[in-house]
């Protein structure tokens, strides 16, 4: 039986960046933390040892004279002992127990500890009485069998090893803090050129062919810029070579097509003179020399933009633009602007935006069996437009191959090409910085939906 | 009386068919094949129209524009190849009132010319045939416009937008509005046609038109005609 997986977090680079800066501090700090423990909680005990063995001794040494010498009882020696920072003295002399505090009685000294100081040495131990630290010096007396054993609480010490504890967590902890923060940092100011390449790549995708980065003299960066910047060179090239090949074919088409519109259209003026069999031929005639310059303009339209460099725009009333354009594109009132978007201007170049509108109509009228409606409304720093037809709507596979040059539509209504008209519609939205797509019209048909940046710069 | 049409453009065919078109549109047509051979039409046999191809082959069209403008305010309709080229600024500013894009008809080019030859719109019989802005005096029966008595020299077309913006005195109009009443263009209309006929207006009507006093422009909405005064 496989066992049930966990969801994969896939973290991108940056992230991975901040959290290993941030792992690697913790380690640090923490390793750095538990030295400094070691060694200050050491070296405190030792010190507390050490002086606890001077005080021991020397209190030794008064019992010692004390008693042996001067012949004073033990009780008498004890009042003399220095007893620092609480400690409490316990005396074995001649089988029996002194003591300094009454609830100290000889069974709370460790076994092995007596039995040390009984073979003659100096000793110590740190051991728990009740629920208190406690070091404990044995020192050996001359009598046999007699010592004094010295206990020092701990207490104190434990209160600065708890102190020390929670500065050096706290410290970890930030030093931590700092080291994503300063993972966080230097990933953006690591991967800020890879922002750059990312931002660069998905303009040129968006249709700007002039993008190029600037980081060629980066040595880091220096190869990645350059051949981004071949690869972007020499498509555009291409795309201006194909763009400008069109626009001198339809640039030549368009001086006999002047000389053939216009001789059509004398023989139409006409058309009553002219005997009846010849009425048919010149309809045929005058409609196809229609649908020919439609193309041949159209052609033009969509080659225009990389043939030409001057770009201009002006702030529009889009709403305006809008109810003009397509309302004169259906021949009746299509159009409702939601409250609000009256007031909105972007910055557009009217000639261009009121392709785009006309265009959709248009497609609506032609292939989508009417335009139900062309709505404008704002959405946050965009405007809206969007263009419903009645037609069969357009399946998924087809929404992005219907943006291109002469698409066909798959489907039941033939493969009749739709030209070039939503084609130059991508093109000019683009141009304007804006996006376009198409989607379901809630109760059938499809919508083409248009946005633009409001009062938003264009590129160029 | 039929309208007399000058037609220059360089290639035989095209040059002949708008012939025919025009002449069936009721027109009277001269044709000229080169610049220089327009320019001496242009003296024989005053048109009320010129029809400037700006691709021609001895000279350029533009050279031909300013040498019709030197001496002629007869309104001209130049042929461009496309309408966000370089070349519809150069040629409105060589002088062009109006221009067409090839692949032109000549029912457009004919609603183009009727346009350019309406007279200066009056909005009716009772208006005042005398317009006075500050130093400016506008006679617009006649046509004529002076400043301080000396008489200026005014295309037909820069006339007409005069005279727009002096029965609008102080008041903006839009570019859409001067493009339909001076041009009869609809909202769609080119405003480069405005924008750059405001220009050629100033450079005669006033006295510093790098600083103007009379045409002003209005940022975003249009442009005003405005007295001295006010």
């Amino acid at each position: 039986m496989a066992s049930p997986r966990l969801p994969r977090v896939r973290l991108g680079l940056r992230d991975r960046v901040t959290i290993a800066f941030g792992l690697m501090a913790l380690a640090l700090s923490a390793l750095l933390a538990v030295v400094t423990w070691v060694l200050v909680t050491h070296d405190l005990l030792s010190q507390r040892r050490a002086a606890a063995r001077v005080e021991t001794s020397a209190n030794a040494q008064v019992l010692a004279t004390g008693l042996g010498t001067h012949g004073l009882a033990v009780a008498n020696v004890m009042d003399k002992l220095t007893n620092t920072a609480g400690s409490a003295l316990l005396v074995a002399y001649h089988g029996h127990w002194y003591s300094t505090v009454l609830e100290r009685d000889p069974s709370l000294l460790p076994a092995q500890l007596r039995a040390q100081v009984r073979q003659g040495s100096v000793a110590e131990q740190v051991t728990w009485v009740g629920d208190a630290k406690y070091l404990i010096v044995g020192v050996p007396l001359r009598g046999d069998g007699d010592a004094l054993f010295e206990l020092f609480p701990l207490g104190d010490l434990d209160h600065t090893y708890h102190v020390l504890a929670i500065t050096l967590v706290a410290v970890a902890a930030g030093t931590s803090l700092a080291g994503l923060m300063a993972g966080r940092y230097a990933s953006r100011r690591a991967f800020q050129p890879l922002r750059s390449v990312t931002q660069a790549a998905e303009a040129f995708a968006r249709g700007n062919l002039e993008v190029r980065l600037e980081a060629e003299h980066d040595p880091d960066l220096a190869g990645l810029a350059r051949s981004f910047n071949r690869t972007a060179d020499a498509f555009a090239k291409r795309v201006a070579a194909d763009a400008r090949f069109a626009a001198d074919v339809s640039h030549e088409l368009r001086t006999p097509l002047t000389t053939m519109l216009n001789s059509a259209e004398l023989l139409s003026r006409r058309r009553a003179e002219l005997p009846e069999r010849l009425r048919e031929p010149l309809d045929l005639l005058v409609s196809d020399l229609e649908r020919f310059r439609v193309l041949v303009i159209d052609l033009i339209e969509i080659s225009r933009d990389y043939t030409f460099a001057e770009h201009e725009s002006e702030p529009v009333w889009i709403a305006e633009l809008t109810a003009r354009a397509a309302d004169a594109a259906a021949g009746r009132p299509v159009t409702v602007v939601e409250p609000g978007a009256e007031r909105l201007r972007v910055n557009a170049d009217k000639r261009r935006l009121e392709r785009v509108v006309t265009n959709l109509v248009q497609n609506a009228e032609r292939h989508g069996r009417g335009c139900v409606e062309t709505r404008v409304v704002q959405v946050g720093a965009l405007v809206r437009l969007t263009v419903d037809d009645a037609g069969p709507g357009i399946a998924d596979r087809d929404r992005d191959r219907v943006f291109e040059r002469f698409a066909r539509r798959s489907g039941s209504d033939g493969a009749r090409g739709v030209g070039l008209g939503l084609a130059i519609v991508r093109q000019h939205v683009l141009w304007h910085g804006g996006t376009i797509r198409v989607e379901d019209r809630p109760g059938g048909g499809a919508r083409f939906v248009v946005e633009l940046p409001v009062g938003g710069g264009h590129r160029g | 009386m039929k309208r007399h049409v000058l037609l220059v453009e360089d290639d035989p065919r095209v040059r002949r068919v708008l012939r025919l078109a025009l002449e069936d549109e009721g027109y009277q047509v001269a044709e000229a094949a080169t610049g220089c051979d327009g320019l001496r039409s242009l003296h024989a046999d005053p048109p009320d129209v010129v029809l400037l191809d700006l691709m021609l082959p001895d000279t350029d069209g533009f050279a031909v524009c300013r040498g019709i403008r030197r001496d002629s305010a007869v309104p001209v309709i130049m042929v461009t190849a496309r309408t966000d080229s370089h070349d519809v600024v150069a040629g409105l500013e060589a002088g062009a009132d109006d221009y067409v894009t090839k692949p032109l008809v000549a029912k457009e080019l004919s609603a183009r010319i009727r346009a350019l030859l309406r007279r200066a719109q009056g909005s009716s019989e009772s208006e005042t045939p005398r317009l006075v802005v500050d130093d400016l005096e506008i006679e617009v029966e006649e046509g004529t416009v002076r400043r301080d008595g000396d008489l200026l020299s005014l295309t037909r077309t820069e006339f007409r937008l005069l005279v727009e913006l002096a029965r609008h005195e102080g008041r903006v109009c839009s570019r859409e509005h001067l493009l339909e009443r001076v041009w009869g263009y609809g909202y769609f209309g080119d405003s480069r046609l405005v924008d750059v006929h405001i220009r050629r207006l100033r450079t005669k009507v006033e006295r510093d038109p790098a600083n103007p006093r009379h045409v002003i422009t209005a940022r975003g909405l249009g442009y005003r005609l405005v007295g001295t005064g006010g």
